[in-house]
């Protein structure tokens, strides 16, 4: 999804939910989507970037803490929440 | 107080805010030892429909330090379950509660008991029953029995857990007034008319956790000490609740979504450490830190904020503390690494080099016949700092020390007159502590206790 196209997808759906809370779809699948391992995680999970110059993410899971080093997943979530 | 709200974050999460320990040999049962750790303070009695409970979102332990480390070589965790009987009511209790199984009590709690040692955690109980809070009158209309029936017996130990007295008691109002104590109030900076203190705790519940433990269990050896000097005669104590790191509101529900690993949120052992000890700015970070991290808390124990106050505030009346400029040694050892042979005729409870905040008992020594409520600096061995009783009156033992009292202990000093005689004015007129097991008194009903008044000038 170009800039564009995100700013507009975001107005939409900012219009059916409330005050600061949007829904955001990034991207169609690609070559470089990503499927589901047989052990991924099957309850909430979430998703912290307490240093957005870093490249660490903390995923919280179950009673886990699971500390990932991946500047391109922390670069794509910054995207996705920044920008609108 | 104690450590009721004494950080800013914690004052904000009442539920899980721990606000006194207590260790000490059992007056009935000396062959074990009482932990108790309160938590969620200045309880109205009458705070319904919604009255206090733990959370069952928050996890609460007691840990016991024996190998000098100031780390947990047992850990004791309680966790919580609460259940809603009837979920077409407002109800607390839809009628009479006079058995603690009853199904008028709309809203019972029940915990599991898991002991933790050596990296193996073994359920030691499952399913236990709190009792209700003490509602009122018309609900819960013998409380002292239901409070009997929550009394539980795990093999060689005994368990509690729900609402009691507070059994601390303190002049908040005035202590928090700059410093006041009102029996000195002539002498004050500000000067006002002496008056007797007043016991801001006096009539608050609280919720306890009470667990009477044999002391084979506790020591490093798993033996029973039988003389103050035994190596392995003194154990550390201390509590912590924790909460999951994530918290997430769920609007659809009103509820809120826990996520990641349990993360400590509140610690306690020494009462007012945290509270008197450590700046306002550290009182967070230092609920979030294990007690083995205390060295960097030494400073404020070697240099306490508040003996630095007392000469401003009561000028003339410290003269000595003034001029003594030394790192107090006293303080130290009192509230750090405990008190080594040699400084109290017949009493050790160091536990080694390492600084740490623990409530430091001494297994080894018995039970006083008539305890005296000021503990060691009173000449009862038996009492705070050697673990704490329930009636122990640690503001006086505290301040006093603070004062300076202690400094001789440990090196050439003359006390000023007044640190002998420097207290807030409270005597314990909180509930009654019981003989027996859980120990801290029956806890004030709704119906019952009549609000205090308030003035605005």
């Amino acid at each position: 999804m170009d800039d564009t196209s995100r700013r507009r997808f975001l107005a939409v759906a900012g219009a059916g939910v409330a005050a600061g809370t949007v829904a955001v779809t990034t991207g169609t699948a690609s070559a470089a989507e990503a499927s589901r391992k047989p052990d991924a995680a099957k309850e909430s999970v979430v998703a912290y970037i307490k240093d957005h110059r870093s490249t660490e993410l903390r995923l919280l899971v179950g009673e886990r803490e699971v500390i990932v080093r991946d500047r391109d997943l922390v670069n794509r979530i910054l995207n996705a929440a920044g920008g609108n | 107080m104690s450590s009721h709200r004494e950080a800013p974050e914690i004052a904000k999460d009442p539920v899980a805010d721990g606000t006194d320990v207590y260790a000490f040999v059992s007056p009935k049962r000396p062959d074990s030892v009482t932990l108790i750790a309160n938590f969620i303070p200045l309880q109205q009695p009458d705070g319904g429909p919604n009255f206090y409970e733990f959370g069952d979102d928050v996890r609460y332990e007691i840990h016991v330090a024996n190998k000098g480390h100031a780390t947990a070589d047992i850990t004791y965790r309680f966790q919580f379950t609460t259940t809603i009987r009837d979920p077409k009511t407002f109800l607390y209790n839809t009628g009479q509660i006079t058995d603690i199984s009853d199904t008028t009590w709309n809203r019972p709690q029940t915990y599991t008991v898991t002991m933790i040692q050596n990296g193996n955690a073994r359920v030691l109980a499952r399913n236990l029953k709190c009792p209700p809070v003490n509602v009122g009158t018309r609900s819960t209309p013998d409380y002292a029995k239901l409070s009997a029936q929550a009394v539980h017996d795990m093999g060689s130990r005994k368990v509690f857990a729900g609402q009691r007295a507070d059994a601390f008691h303190v002049d908040l109002g005035s202590i928090f007034d700059l410093g006041a104590l009102r029996p000195f109030n002539d002498v004050h900076l500000i000067s006002m008319p002496v008056m007797n203190g007043v016991n801001a705790v006096q009539s608050y519940n609280v919720h306890s956790i009470a667990l009477q433990v044999p002391i084979k269990e506790l020591t490093r050896n798993h033996d029973m000490p039988t003389h103050q000097s035994h190596p392995g005669a003194v154990i550390g104590v201390w509590a912590t609740a924790s909460r999951r790191k994530s918290r997430i509101f769920d609007n659809e529900t009103g509820t809120y979504v826990k996520t990641g690993p349990w993360e400590q949120v509140s610690r306690l052992a020494n009462p007012l450490f945290n509270e008197v000890i450590v700046p306002m700015a550290e009182k967070d970070e230092w609920n979030a830190r294990p007690p083995s991290g205390d060295s960097r808390y030494a400073k404020y124990v070697n240099h306490p904020e508040l003996a630095g106050l007392l000469p401003v505030l009561y000028p003339g009346v410290f003269p000595n503390l003034q001029a003594y400029t030394k790192a107090r040694a006293d303080l130290h050892a009192i509230l750090l690494t405990g008190i080594p042979r040699g400084v109290v005729r017949g009493f050790q409870n160091y536990t080694g080099p390492v600084e740490a905040d623990l409530l430091r008992l001494n297994v080894a020594i018995p039970p006083s016949a008539s305890p005296n409520n000021l503990g060691v600096v009173g000449g009862d061995l038996a009492g705070f700092p050697n673990g704490r009783r329930v009636d122990d009156d640690v503001v006086t033992i505290e301040l006093r020390a603070i004062a300076g009292l202690t400094i001789p202990l440990v090196d050439t000093y003359t006390p000023d007159g007044a640190a002998a005689a420097i207290d807030d004015g409270t005597t314990n007129t909180n509930a009654a502590a019981r003989v027996y097991f859980p120990y801290l008194g029956l806890p004030g009903g709704g119906y019952q206790t009549m609000p205090g008044t308030t003035q605005a000038s």
